[in-house]
């Protein structure tokens, strides 16, 4: 006796505007008797706020209530049996109920501390003497293309150049007196479904440089109580040096966005979620190899960094 | 004759009592009777037939095979993998025949020592490393400290058999994995197979590693292409869909294979380091197509990713690996290859200025590291220039940044190595017209990456690959004459010069010829000549001899024979065997210092055989110097001749074959003799003496022929005793084919039985003496025959018959041949005398019965007949057929027929020639019918 959901698409991806379309496979030896099937959508933006990380008290920690996206149960059927062997009900169910326009559905997201999911979940009731039988898929949310930014894509890049005079942190005494100068340009803005497009020129650096590599941050912040609760955290690594490249060759920057891990840049009231890169240059150090595991924000002194903002957009 | 019949069922039957006669012929009658009609022939028989087309079929010896280095050691890795050969071969995109060659070449060139260096041991080579399901998080957090950069100190070594089994492994883990529909399994270790890629600190074994890790990655990117193709091709319930053409556009690919093959980039682009990123989007590199038509956009930002590879040789195999995936794409466009070797250009030149910098024992390093990368070059540079057309090469070059102004000629730089593979690609008609610049670039890019005199050196070669203009070759050797003048070194000149010959032969510039011999000679006296200079030292004289026609010209150059002189060992063999052959190309050689050179150049071959202890392998040596010594002619100075002959005995003693020829020589010298008006007996002696002496050091099987004709010599001499002497000695030397094994191949046989029937022939002139019975030698042959076992049935047969027919012919009135006038044959000294006749019957009779005997011993049947029809013509035509012999004859028949079909020929034949012969008394023969 088992119950399975099977959505239409293999990549689970509908908009709000549509219909949640699949269909529900019970497999059974014998009859089943039920007091109706239901099927319940629920969507919800959970926070948490961890609590070393962020510098607030412990007792915060799970004290903040998810926010509904959406919650709504249909009857697929009602009470009745079902034969033995293998059947499938068909389901359609639309996600944004045409007379309430409130709900805003946020696109799927897998944060550290923000987490927008939608669940679909399918019960069969058999009374109090029998277990509810019941199966649940996640789906994934991507914006109306009637909701998307009508305006174009700015093509605009901004232009960073990293040498050791733009260093915040200490950097090691070789690499101030040697200096480096690294230029590029990078795309601010950047539509989820293309790559974060740029490029990086190392024109000189007397130390030889061990790696460059890009890499991307979330940056979840959460309204508590008074307080707004920032944390940033670290997406993706992508090397794009490896060694001491050649002098004054242009090496491009192309990252392609995880699926889940991004989602368009969102400012809501009670949280929001933004993204940045930087641009880490790690030179050749002995110091460097005794620090193996490292936190990748903490700047070292064989690190050099630049870091951007990075908006998200979903485009058509 | 009624009791006879019935005794004649079993042979040997004894003619003891017969009475025998021999058969009178008339040998000018029979001539005649026999003779074929004479026909006018409208072409000579050997001269050359209307030739059809000849097909050249361009045989592909090149063995295809992938190259394991493990099957000669008999290692697991042999271990039969599971059916990935089958995955391979169902995809579309077979490795083209040049990649597959090019692999195996790139594993030879660098051969592999046993251990393998490596920085630190990846886990995916050991063997216990069970890849361990991990969260997708845990494996981001574990990226984020490249385990490879910051493994601990200290190198780890491996052996290259075990890294190379370990590799057969993963591969067939990874179609384990894909086979059970478990394909993130097998991205992850893919991944990890083309991070091994990242350390270069392997060094010789990097091309190795690079074939089998790239082997990997087409697996994997052929499986990712089918997939894809067959999920747009089949609907999920496994219905065809629709047929991908060869030449499809993105819009004909459904969503759903669309989200596939977009997942794998996203999979693939999530890969945090550069190097297995980029070997893992090449791989897919064709699935571009399914998403958009223009897959060459990716190409130019991939070949700019590589640039990011800062390891000299780790980007450079990559690219290499891209120029391969490339080739996959329906478009072919080279810009990015341009790219890639310019990018080697600033690359190799920042290895080159850093040489002069660092330190010494980094210098090792760096240019291991050019050594690596040159194969590399070589091939990307073969990819750019295949089957461009001239406008798209002159662009290539200008992109390459070689052909801009003639004017800013010396602000052109290229690094050699570079510059010599171009060199070697660009086509012939870009390298003449453009050959000054070619020139400027060669003297401009003088780095430690290549040999510029390496660059000089193809330069001659490519202009001597089609003619070119005589003021090109001109303006050309001008110049490089010019700048090797100044070469110190032999071995550099020498490697020039030697690819300029050619040119300079060609064109007939004696001046420059003259030049560089001196200047080879120069060089050469200073010091020496080493082992490593002398194969172009070779090829240079080989092309030289090659040029001229005849060997006076060769010598009167200046320089020339010193430099001879200077040659030693197995160069100085060719050489001399050039010269040989050359001068005997050209009928007999007569000059007196010609042949006294030529005597000692075939000395000293004949004596480095000897010192090397070499065998004359092809026997080439011997046979040039067999051929000079038969070409040598000393005119009317015969005696002269043969003394020449006496001191090629003495010098060239241990080839065997040579004194063949000097006997062959001597005779012929003696048959010269003879035909003079005057006759010289006494030298003719001397010929035979020398031939007489000369045999008996000749290897055995050979000895016989030589013998009987040298008794021919003798006996056409005149000097019959001599001759008598020398069949002697040719039947006794029968003897020591007693003892050789081995010599009874069906050809020596048969040769050995001819040379017999030969010696039967010659005997028919040669008359008896008053020392010794007439039939002495045939009696001696006989009695050799039947002594000897080795003697098959077959040989005696033919050996008897030939014996049986000598004395037949002896006992004629008139013999079919003689001598000559001087000796006078047995016909005039015997004919008539009755013990003769006697004599002659009595061994026939003697003979006969032992060929009836011989043919009953055949085990084969076939052959059996053919014996049998054999004795029974030659009895048909030695001796009148009585009775006796004709029941004799009868019976051979009856054996014949048991073994032979009916429609043999020879049957037939034979039967006609019995039933011509037999007297009206025996009645004729039915004759086997012919009808079927």
């Amino acid at each position: 006796m088992s119950v399975e959901l099977k959505l239409s698409r293999s990549n689970r991806m509908y908009r709000p505007s549509e219909a949640l379309e699949g269909k529900i496979i019970v497999k059974t030896h014998s009859s089943i008797s039920h007091y109706g099937i239901r099927l319940t959508v629920k969507g919800t933006v959970n926070l948490q706020v961890r609590g070393g990380s962020a510098g607030v008290v412990e007792s915060f920690y799970g004290v903040i209530k998810p926010i509904p996206i959406v919650n709504r149960t249909i009857e697929v059927k009602s009470s009745g049996k079902i034969a033995p062997g293998t059947s499938e009900m068909p389901f359609s169910l639309n996600l944004r109920q045409r007379d309430e326009n409130l709900e805003r559905f946020y696109e799927t997201f897998h944060g550290a501390n923000i987490s927008i999911q939608y669940l679909v979940t399918v019960d069969i009731s058999r009374g109090y003497l029998h277990k509810t039988l019941s199966a649940t898929v996640e789906f994934i949310v991507e914006s109306d293309k009637a909701d998307l930014l009508q305006r174009p894509l700015s093509p605009e890049m901004v232009i960073f150049y990293i040498t050791q005079d733009t260093q915040r942190h200490p950097l090691l005494p070789e690499l101030k007196s040697g200096g480096f100068r690294v230029t590029g340009k990078i795309s601010t803005q950047c539509s989820l479904s293309s790559p974060i497009n740029g490029e990086l020129t190392v024109e000189a650096s007397a130390v030889p440089i061990h790696s460059i590599y890009l890499q991307l941050f979330r940056v979840e912040s959460i309204l508590l109580g008074e307080k707004i609760v920032t944390e940033t955290s670290l997406v993706q690594t992508t090397q794009i040096a490896d060694g001491d490249v050649c002098r004054n060759l242009t090496l491009p920057i192309y990252v392609i966005l995880p699926r889940l891990l991004t989602c368009p840049t969102t400012l809501a009231g009670p949280f929001s979620i933004e993204f940045k890169v930087a641009i880490v240059i790690s030179f050749q150090s002995e110091l460097s190899k005794l620090h193996k595991k490292s936190d990748p924000k903490t700047p070292r002194l064989w690190l050099a960094m630049e870091t951007l903002p990075l908006e998200l957009v979903r485009t058509k | 004759m009624q009791r006879q019949r019935q005794n004649s069922q079993s042979f040997p039957l004894s003619l003891a009592h017969a009475s025998m006669e021999f058969r009178p012929r008339n040998y000018s009658a029979e001539l005649e009777s026999h003779a074929l009609p004479r026909v006018h022939a409208g072409a000579h028989p050997l001269s050359a037939p209307p030739s059809p087309l000849v097909q050249v079929d361009v045989i592909h010896c090149e063995n295809t095979d992938f190259f394991d280095p493990l099957r000669g050691t008999g290692n697991e890795a042999k271990a039969a993998p599971p059916d990935h050969d089958n995955l391979n071969e169902a995809s579309d995109h077979q490795p083209t025949k040049e990649w597959t060659s090019f692999r195996r070449l790139l594993m030879q060139r660098f051969p592999v020592s046993k251990m393998v260096s490596v920085s630190s041991m990846p886990d995916v080579l050991m063997r216990s490393g069970k890849l361990h399901e991990k969260s997708s998080t845990n494996i981001h957090l574990e990226e984020l400290d490249d385990p490879q950069k910051f493994a601990d100190e200290g190198v780890k070594t491996i052996t290259w058999q075990e890294y190379v089994s370990r590799l057969h492994e993963l591969k067939d883990e990874i179609t384990r994995s894909w086979l059970a529909e478990d394909r993130v399994t097998s991205l992850k270790l893919s991944i990890k197979v083309a991070k091994l890629l990242m350390d270069t600190s392997v060094f010789e074994f990097y091309p190795t590693l690079f074939v089998l890790v790239t082997d990997i990655m087409d697996m994997l990117g052929n499986l990712v292409w089918q997939r894809i193709k067959q999920k747009t091709e089949f609907s999920e319930d496994g219905a065809l869909r629709c047929n991908l053409a060869e030449n499809f556009q993105a819009r004909d690919i459904c969503a759903d294979a669309k989200e596939t093959c977009y997942n794998w980039f996203n999979k693939i682009g999530a890969v945090q380091e550069l190097l297995p990123r980029l070997y893992l989007e090449l791989a897919i590199l064709p699935c571009w197509r399914f998403l958009n038509d223009q897959p060459l956009d990716s190409l130019k930002r991939l070949v700019k990713m590589i640039r990011g590879l800062g390891d000299p040789v780790a980007s450079a195999y990559c690219r290499l690996y891209m120029a391969h995936c490339a080739q996959k794409l329906p478009s072919h466009d080279i810009g990015y290859l341009v790219t890639c070797v310019n990018d080697f250009r600033v690359i190799l030149m920042q290895i080159l200025s850093a040489n002069e910098r660092t330190c010494k024992n980094i210098k090792l390093d760096k240019k291991l590291q050019v050594t690596l990368m040159e194969p590399t070059i070589e091939y990307i540079m073969k990819c750019i220039f295949n089957g461009l057309s001239q406008r798209q090469v002159n662009e290539a070059l200008s992109e390459l940044g070689l052909m801009k102004n003639q004017q800013d000629l010396g602000s052109i730089s290229c690094v050699s190595i570079i510059l010599h593979h171009l060199l070697k690609e660009v086509p012939i008609e870009v390298v003449s017209s453009n050959v000054v610049q070619i020139l400027h670039l060669i003297e401009f890019s003088k780095d430690n990456s290549f040999d510029q005199h390496m660059n000089y050196r193809l330069l001659g070669f490519r202009l001597y690959e089609r003619k070119s203009p005589v003021n090109i070759v001109n303006v050309v050797l001008d110049k490089v004459i010019k700048v090797i003048a100044l070469y110190d070194s032999l071995d550099e000149y020498l490697k020039v010069v030697d690819a300029y010959t050619d040119l300079i032969l060609q064109n007939k510039m004696d001046n420059h010829l003259n030049t560089i011999l001196e200047g080879i000679s120069k060089r050469a006296w200073n010091k020496g000549v080493t082992e490593d200079e002398m194969p172009s030292l070779q090829s240079l004289v080989v092309k030289i001899l090659f040029h001229f026609k005849c060997l006076e010209n060769v010598f009167s150059l200046d320089q020339f024979p010193e430099i001879l002189d200077a040659m030693y060992g197995k160069s100085q063999d060719v050489v001399f065997l050039h010269i040989l052959n050359m001068a005997t190309r050209n009928g007999p050689i007569s000059d007196l210092t010609s042949i006294q050179l030529l005597f000692e150049i075939s000395q000293n071959l004949h004596d480095n055989l000897e010192l090397t202890n070499g065998r004359d392998d092809d026997g080439q040596v011997t046979r040039s110097i067999s051929r000079f010594v038969h070409m040598v002619d000393y005119g009317a100075d015969m005696e002269r001749h043969l003394a020449f002959l006496v001191d090629c005995r003495g010098a060239f003693g241990r080839l065997n074959e040579l004194k063949e020829t000097l006997v062959h020589t001597s005779n012929s010298l003696a048959i010269k003799a003879l035909k003079c008006a005057q006759k010289h007996l006494s030298f003719v002696k001397s010929c035979v003496t020398f031939s007489e002496v000369t045999i008996p050091s000749i290897s055995a099987h050979r000895q016989f022929d030589l013998f009987l004709e040298t008794a021919e010599i003798a006996f056409l001499g005149g000097l019959v005793s001599h001759s008598d002497g020398l069949i002697d000695s040719a039947i006794s030397c029968l003897h020591i084919f007693d003892v050789i094994d081995g010599f009874q191949t069906p050809n020596d046989v048969e040769g050995l039985v001819s040379s017999i029937r030969k010696l039967c022939g010659l005997l028919i002139i040669v008359p008896g003496t008053f020392s010794l019975p007439v039939t002495y030698f045939p009696n001696n042959l006989f009695t050799f025959i039947s002594s000897r076992s080795w003697f098959e049935p077959k040989m005696r047969t033919q050996i008897f018959s030939a014996i049986i027919l000598l004395l037949t012919t002896l006992s004629q009135k008139r013999l079919p041949y003689h001598a000559n006038t001087q000796i006078p044959g047995n016909d005039v000294l015997y004919y008539g005398d009755l013990s003769y006749n006697q004599e002659l019957v009595s061994l026939s009779k003697l003979i006969l019965e032992n060929l009836l005997s011989v043919v009953q011993q055949e085990p084969s049947q076939a052959a059996r007949g053919i014996m049998a029809l054999e004795a029974c013509n030659c009895i048909a035509s030695s001796f009148m057929l009585n009775n006796e012999l004709s029941s004799v004859c009868l019976r051979l028949i009856e054996t014949a027929k048991a073994c032979l079909s009916a429609q043999n020929r020879y049957l037939q034949s034979t039967i006609q020639l019995l039933n011509k012969q037999l007297p009206a008394a025996v009645g004729t023969m039915p004759m086997v019918s012919t009808s079927v």
